[in-house]
């Protein structure tokens, strides 16, 4: 009983969670007002039932492990999150899932993060169609890349 | 089969699955118009006409109103980092008419039932469907040697466009928000489903650097690559997945 205590009040932690990304985006588009956390964190607590991938849990607190919830609709798509226990405490937060309105898949953070050069010059084997770079003069064309691969596919 | 052509001072690339005189007839008469009535190079363009104060902007046509409106609906949307409006007081329409025609030239392809092909024009592409070889695989020119592939990453659904800004291109119709802070980015390229909102995104944070690349990356379905003046990299989740593949 107490693992079932410490995992409902772990995923109240995430709906708060969802909500903070909601409350954050609402502000970002601002057409809808912000719910208040208090009365949609009862909904999130209410639906949120987990499916747990963890072993057997231990005689005090949840057992260490990761624990999947279900999906959550908000209403900026479906959201479904996987949290780490670790010593019985809550350890990690991750969005597994969300979704748009369309059905796509979308990221909680899209932001752009420092990347290596050669992490991204690996992938360079694949055979390239057009090459996008800073709008080029019709003089300098003459010299790049995109002029060479005109002239090979003209 | 690809087709090249001049326009807008720089160059247009067309690939078509075959050879379509119509379409390119229908492209090139896009790109003729607006350049007819956009050019700041001409001075008898309606728009080198508006600025010299010899047309109101209220009497322009319906065309020229239309993307001043458009231009200035992203101005506000990026918070001021994307203008039509030059220091001097004059309008610049550049940053969104070229993405306007490639945009034209792509429903004008597909009212044609054509379904596989790519248009870039000065570095800017729309593609749909698939290329010769399989996907639209794009490279993104590295601007430390220009000569120089960055990367390559295929477009596909939902990210059919691409578009790369340069901080070199400055003083064309790029002017950053505050004039004492250096460029933090000296190239962006956003990737987007529409060539439009890449096109203006990567403008908008080639201008309002960091602070712009983080509202344009929480607030529109975009990849974005930067490249920092010291040449580093910063990568959206997304780029990282698509160079990976």
């Amino acid at each position: 009983m107490r693992t079932r205590a410490v995992l409902t009040s772990i995923f109240a932690s995430v709906g708060v969670l969802v909500i903070g990304w909601q409350a954050g985006s609402a502000a970002m588009t601002s057409t809808q007002p912000t719910r208040t956390s208090s009365g949609t964190s009862g909904t999130s607590t209410g639906t949120v039932l987990g499916t747990t991938t963890a072993t057997a849990p231990a005689a005090s607190g949840a057992a260490d492990g990761s624990y999947t919830g279900d999906d959550v609709n908000t209403r900026f798509g479906s959201v479904q999150v996987q949290i780490t226990v670790s010593g019985g405490k809550l350890a990690d937060v991750t969005a597994l899932q969300l979704t748009d309105h369309d059905r796509r898949s979308v990221q909680i953070s899209n932001r752009a993060e420092p990347i290596l050069r050669s992490a991204v010059l690996d992938a360079q084997s694949a055979s390239v169609n057009n090459v996008s770079g800073a709008t080029y003069t019709s003089n300098a064309y003459l010299q790049s890349l995109q002029s060479a691969l005109d002239q090979a596919g003209l | 089969m690809r087709s090249v052509f001049e326009t807008m001072g720089t160059v247009a690339s067309i690939e078509l699955a075959a050879d379509e005189p119509d379409a390119l007839d229908g492209i090139r008469g896009i790109f003729a118009d607006a350049e007819k009535r956009f050019s700041l190079y001409r001075p008898g363009s309606e728009l080198s006409r508006v600025n010299a104060g010899e047309r109101p902007l209220a009497a322009a046509s319906a065309e020229l109103r239309d993307a001043y409106a458009l231009a200035m609906d992203w101005h506000l949307r990026t918070a001021g980092a994307f203008t039509p409006n030059r220091p001097d007081g004059s309008i610049d329409l550049n940053g969104v008419v070229k993405a306007l025609c490639i945009s034209r030239a792509g429903e004008l392809l597909h009212s044609l039932a054509l379904k596989d092909w790519s248009i870039n024009v000065g570095g800017d592409v729309l593609c749909a469907g698939l290329s010769p070889t399989g996907d639209w695989v794009i490279g993104i020119v590295d601007p430390v040697d220009r000569q120089s592939l960055l990367c390559a990453l295929p477009l596909g659904e939902g990210r059919r466009a691409i578009a790369t800004s340069g901080s070199a291109e400055r003083g064309d119709h790029i002017w950053t928000i505050d004039r004492d802070t250096a460029a933090e980015f000296v190239q962006v390229s956003v990737i987007a489903e529409d060539i439009l909102a890449a096109d203006v995104l990567a403008t908008a944070i080639i201008s309002g650097g960091i602070e712009m690349l983080d509202l344009a990356t929480d607030t529109w379905a975009i990849d974005v690559l930067a490249v920092r003046t010291d040449g580093s990299l910063l990568a959206t989740p997304g780029v990282r997945s698509l160079i990976s593949v």
